[in-house]
């Protein structure tokens, strides 16, 4: 009777382990217990990280033609932004066709200008000065340079590959009338394994649906969530409580209640689109690593950044695939976390069905499409053997950070020089009371030598 | 020539040791006609000899090594131990506190030697208590030239026990340094005054020339020699003046030809520019109203009365000790900026004048005088003279007993002062920060690389950058330059920095709290308005005016996010 109750006691315990989401986190293939993939707006990453030490920026000697077809109109070279602010490139699905070129990878340029635009600002490029954050993120953590876009063209497909490694029914245009339909995302395998997650959605308004979406009322937040284009996240309650506002992020860090897999979308102020909100964008970023470092996931948590298309921007890098397998551009992508490798330039070559892959094998889920079944795992960027390291909060992004109470130093103290002259100071005024203190002491001793002497010089005469 | 002796009639100060020594015939003849005696008695005897000054040192010693390292820093010695740590080579300190700020490096130069030992906060203390201990025999020696060898061991004795000495020289304070150098420099002036030989007053010089490049104040006290020097006229040669005033130049510009080489000569200037025309910290009569219990009232009175007591001695010797300890009390009266540690150097002269007292028989009272006594007594059967001799004996024994109550009256106020207790409030200078430590260390523990800490004011961030070796900003610093200390930079908008993430922690501590409600009103403000989680708090048990004890919060963390 007893070793029945003991049985019964244990299978009762072992299923409440299983049922509760800390046990989901526990059953976790690999140390990562929580995974947070944060998509961005469109960037690809010569604009980002063309010239970061290690990767793979344009070659020496790149220069996209004005017009294609027309040498002798000029081409353009790479040049650094600085801090100019050119607007949004306003890419449309010709423009990146044209920038393909058949794989040609020869118009960035001249597809703007065909169409009487400027298209000299599509070959800038931000460094150091413009990105501290995210290539202070590069210096400690993964920066992936070969990473790409699913898609070529637009922000509704790219965000419907990041969730459900598929394009969205009806192409990249308008959300049909009855939604994503029955299409299957990462979220409805992990509801259904009982795994915790979670969708946060910055600015979240639950009423902004594709059922209120229309020509005159776009909802935005229609392109940058895809999950409000289905009818299940929109009306079922266990499925629609999983979307939260970001606020909900940073009350999970501090509660204990982070899930196991979480989406981030920003907002259009951070999301990075324009010049004018990249540095918005960093500190949007810089506060949720900031936070999760602080946190009690640190040790288990991996951070993914990436941008959901190139948003016009030249990349040299042709993207692989054909077909329904092609690739877009490459974009930037970023894994932050105390398992990721130090400093590491990883070449691999990814894409936001990547991410799935290493879910879907971090925890056990079958592969949604044959996107992502084909996919390339992250844990090339992963050092499990290692352990975890401390996290570091990265500096702030101002010029001048009110962070510190010391104004910041000039020159290193001459050590040597100070002990010179210190020394020689403390060591003459020393020597100077004790010969001072001796004098009458030699004064006694000369005394007494020359008594000697004279007694000796008596003697002798003597 | 040779000043003349002035006072020379006086009993004791006639036949100083050092005179003595200056007239005994050479050591080698007096070996010579002597028995040889045994090197182990004349060891015991030695020490027989050196016996009370050798228990007034452990006596001090033990003042200032008791619970040493029971409270951690408070903002000055975090500063000072911090800048000598990063002469020391710890490059973690080094960005946070710079070599170069307001005052020079002799202090910190050594320290630095001893932190390359052992680099501890602990070894930082004890070194300050070192030259408090040397600053105790200085002033043996000091009062022995002046009065005798009995007076010179009841000075040393009320230094060793002095609260103001005692708690300022258990600190990593530049003023312990500063005092032992200038009383030593006095001791110099005191020889050269009674020998007349050159070489005393060019140590003077030199050892002066060290209190300046220890602390820039001590250039106060040459206004107490000149002042000294302008009443006596007579007993300085010029040639020597010359000779003591070029090494003292000598060593003094040290500091401004290594802040040149240095590259930071606008930074001494800007510190300077700062101390003279920043605002007023403390009352005019703050020394007044707040040093005699550190001094002992009973050290005040007994020099005081000391002073009519035997104004019929009165020599040279008191008019410099008064000259030297009145220049820098008036100066730093109408200073506006005022330091509790300020005056540590008149300590040593006032414990010589006390001493000087101590070492006399108690004046006879008017019915002890004779021939009453004869009468009460009925044993005058002799003259006055041996008379005079039988009461002696118990005026010394007397004065003796209120030497001893005057040192009970200092040594209970130290104890009770270097013994760990809690406070909610803090006077700068007059001990560690409560608390500061722990949440420094806390801080060490929890707190991740390159986080930003926003404390009330820059006294409580200074500790926490020392133990914590994070980056603390400090809301009260002001964004005007001429209300701020040069070596920090303001937070000019603190919303805008929180709002962009530039703080993870807030600082909140109960010390800073009572100096500057306002600041501590505005960083419970941010706290609140950002999501701010206690994250740390740690509290001191404090006594109430009506004697119940409260348990107060000292520090409080807050983690923050925008």
């Amino acid at each position: 009777m007893k070793a029945r109750l003991a049985v019964l006691a244990a299978a009762a315990l072992a299923a409440l382990l299983v049922a509760s989401p800390a046990a989901a986190e526990t059953r976790a293939a690999t140390p990562i217990r929580h995974f947070i993939f944060l998509m961005q707006g469109g960037r690809t990453f010569d604009n980002y990280f063309a010239t970061y030490p290690g990767a793979d920026g344009p070659p020496p000697g790149t220069c996209q033609p004005r017009s294609a077809g027309r040498p002798q109109e000029g081409c353009v070279k790479p040049f650094p932004l600085g801090d100019r602010q050119p607007p949004p490139l306003g890419a449309s699905s010709t423009t990146i066709t044209s920038q393909y070129d058949r794989g040609k990878m020869d118009g960035f340029v001249s597809a703007y200008q065909k169409q009487g635009r400027n298209g000299v600002p599509v070959m800038g490029y931000y460094d150091r000065r413009q990105l501290p954050f995210y290539w202070g993120i590069a210096d400690r953590y993964v920066l992936f340079d070969r990473f790409f876009s699913s898609a070529r063209y637009g922000i509704r497909a790219n965000r419907s590959y990041w969730v459900s490694a598929a394009p969205p029914p009806g192409g990249s245009g308008a959300v049909p009338a009855g939604g994503y339909g029955k299409r299957p995302t990462i979220f409805d395998q992990l509801q259904h394994a009982g795994i915790s997650w979670k969708f946060y959605v910055q600015n979240y308004d639950p009423r902004q649906t594709y059922q209120n979406a229309s020509l005159a009322n776009p909802q935005t937040q229609t392109s940058r969530v895809p999950l409000v284009n289905y009818a299940r996240f929109t009306r079922d309650p266990a499925l629609r409580r999983h979307i939260a506002d970001l606020d909900q992020y940073y009350r999970d860090l501090s509660n204990g209640t982070l899930p196991a897999v979480a989406y981030i979308a920003s907002s259009s102020g951070d999301n990075e689109r324009s010049a004018r909100t990249i540095t918005a964008g960093q500190h949007l970023v810089r506060n949720m690593v900031t936070q999760l470092t602080q946190s009690r996931y640190w040790n288990s948590s991996a951070l993914l950044v990436s941008y959901d298309g190139s948003g016009g921007w030249f990349d040299h890098v042709r993207p692989p695939g054909s077909g329904s397998g092609a690739f877009g551009f490459r974009v930037p992508a970023l894994l932050v976390g105390a398992h990721a490798v130090r400093g590491q330039v990883n070449h691999t070559v990814l894409s936001y069905e990547s991410a799935l892959k290493f879910i879907e094998e971090n925890w056990g889920l079958s592969p949604l499409t044959a996107r992502d079944a084909s996919a390339t795992s992250l844990t090339s960027a992963f050092d499990f053997a290692a352990g975890p390291r401390p996290g570091t909060v990265l500096p702030p992004l101002s010029a001048a950070p009110a962070g510190q109470l010391h104004a910041p130093r000039a020159p290193a103290a001459p050590v040597a020089a100070v002990y010179g002259f210190y020394g020689i100071s403390a060591a003459a005024s020393i020597a100077l009371v004790v010969l001072a203190a001796g004098w009458p002491w030699l004064t006694r001793r000369r005394l007494a030598m020359a008594d000697k002497r004279a007694a000796r010089t008596g003697g002798e005469h003597l | 020539m040779r000043p003349p002796r002035e006072g020379a009639t006086s009993p004791v100060a006639a036949a100083p040791p050092s005179a003595a020594a200056a007239a005994a015939p050479p050591r080698a003849l007096v070996a010579a006609a002597s028995p040889r005696v045994s090197v182990t008695a004349e060891a015991g005897r030695l020490l027989g000899q050196q016996a009370p000054l050798l228990a007034t040192l452990a006596l001090a010693a033990f003042l200032r090594f008791w619970q040493l390292g029971a409270v951690g820093f408070n903002s000055d010695e975090a500063v000072y131990t911090g800048s000598a740590a990063a002469l020391a080579g710890n490059t973690t300190l080094a960005p946070m506190f710079p070599v170069f700020r307001a005052h020079p490096l002799l202090f910190q130069s050594m320290l630095s030697i001893a932190l390359r030992l052992h680099d501890t906060d602990w070894t930082a203390r004890a070194f300050a208590a070192v030259i408090g201990i040397a600053t105790v025999a200085a002033t043996f020696a000091l009062a022995r030239s002046l009065y005798g060898r009995t007076a010179g061991l009841y000075a040393a004795l009320l230094l060793a026990v002095m609260p103001y000495h005692v708690v300022v020289s258990r600190q990593v304070l530049l003023d312990g340094l500063m005092t032992l150098c200038a009383t030593v420099a006095l001791c110099c002036v005191v020889r050269y005054l009674e020998s007349g030989r050159m070489i005393w007053l060019s140590a003077g010089g030199g050892m002066m020339g060290a209190a300046i490049i220890t602390k820039e104040t001590s250039v106060i006290l040459l206004g107490g020699l000149y002042a000294f020097f302008a009443l006596t006229p007579g007993r300085l040669r010029i040639r020597h003046l010359l000779l003591a005033s070029l090494v003292m130049v000598t060593l003094v510009a040290s500091w401004p030809l290594m802040l040149r080489i240095a590259g930071h000569s606008q930074t001494s200037q800007s510190y300077l520019l700062w101390q003279l025309f920043r605002r007023p910290n403390h009352g005019t009569w703050f020394y007044f109203t707040t040093l005699p219990p550190w001094i002992g009232p009973a050290v005040l009175l007994v020099a005081l009365a000391g002073l009519v007591w035997l104004r019929d001695e009165g020599t040279w010797r008191e008019r410099l000790l008064i000259a030297w300890i009145a220049v820098p009390v008036i100066f730093f009266t109408l200073w506006p900026v005022k330091g509790f540690q300020y005056l540590l150097p008149i300590g040593p002269a006032l414990a010589a004048l006390a001493g000087r007292v101590f070492a006399r028989p108690l004046p006879r009272p008017p019915w002890l005088t004779w021939p009453s006594w004869a009468r009460i007594s009925g044993r005058a059967e002799g003259s006055g003279r041996l008379a005079a001799l039988r009461t002696l004996g118990p005026r010394r024994a007397a004065m003796g007993l209120l030497a001893v109550v005057t040192v009970i009256s200092l040594a209970v106020p130290a104890w009770a002062r270097i013994e760990p207790s809690a406070s909610a409030t803090f006077l700068a200078g007059s001990g560690g920060l409560n608390g500061g430590r722990a949440a420094g260390l806390w801080i060490l523990r929890n707190v991740q690389d390159g986080a930003r800490l926003l404390a009330i004011g820059p006294s409580a961030a200074n500790v926490l950058e020392f133990y914590g070796h994070q980056p603390v900003a400090a809301l009260s610093v002001s964004p005007d330059p001429r209300n701020r200390n040069p070596a920090y930079t303001p937070v000019p908008n603190p919303d805008l920095a929180m709002r962009r993430g530039d703080f993870q922690y807030v600082v909140w501590d109960a010390y800073t709290a009572a100096r500057t409600p306002y600041f501590a009103g505005q960083a419970r403000r941010l706290a609140s308005k950002y999501h701010g989680v206690a994250v740390y708090t740690s509290t001191v048990t404090v006594q109430a005016p009506g004697g119940a004890r409260l348990v107060e919060p000292a520090f409080v963390i807050y983690q923050v996010r925008p």
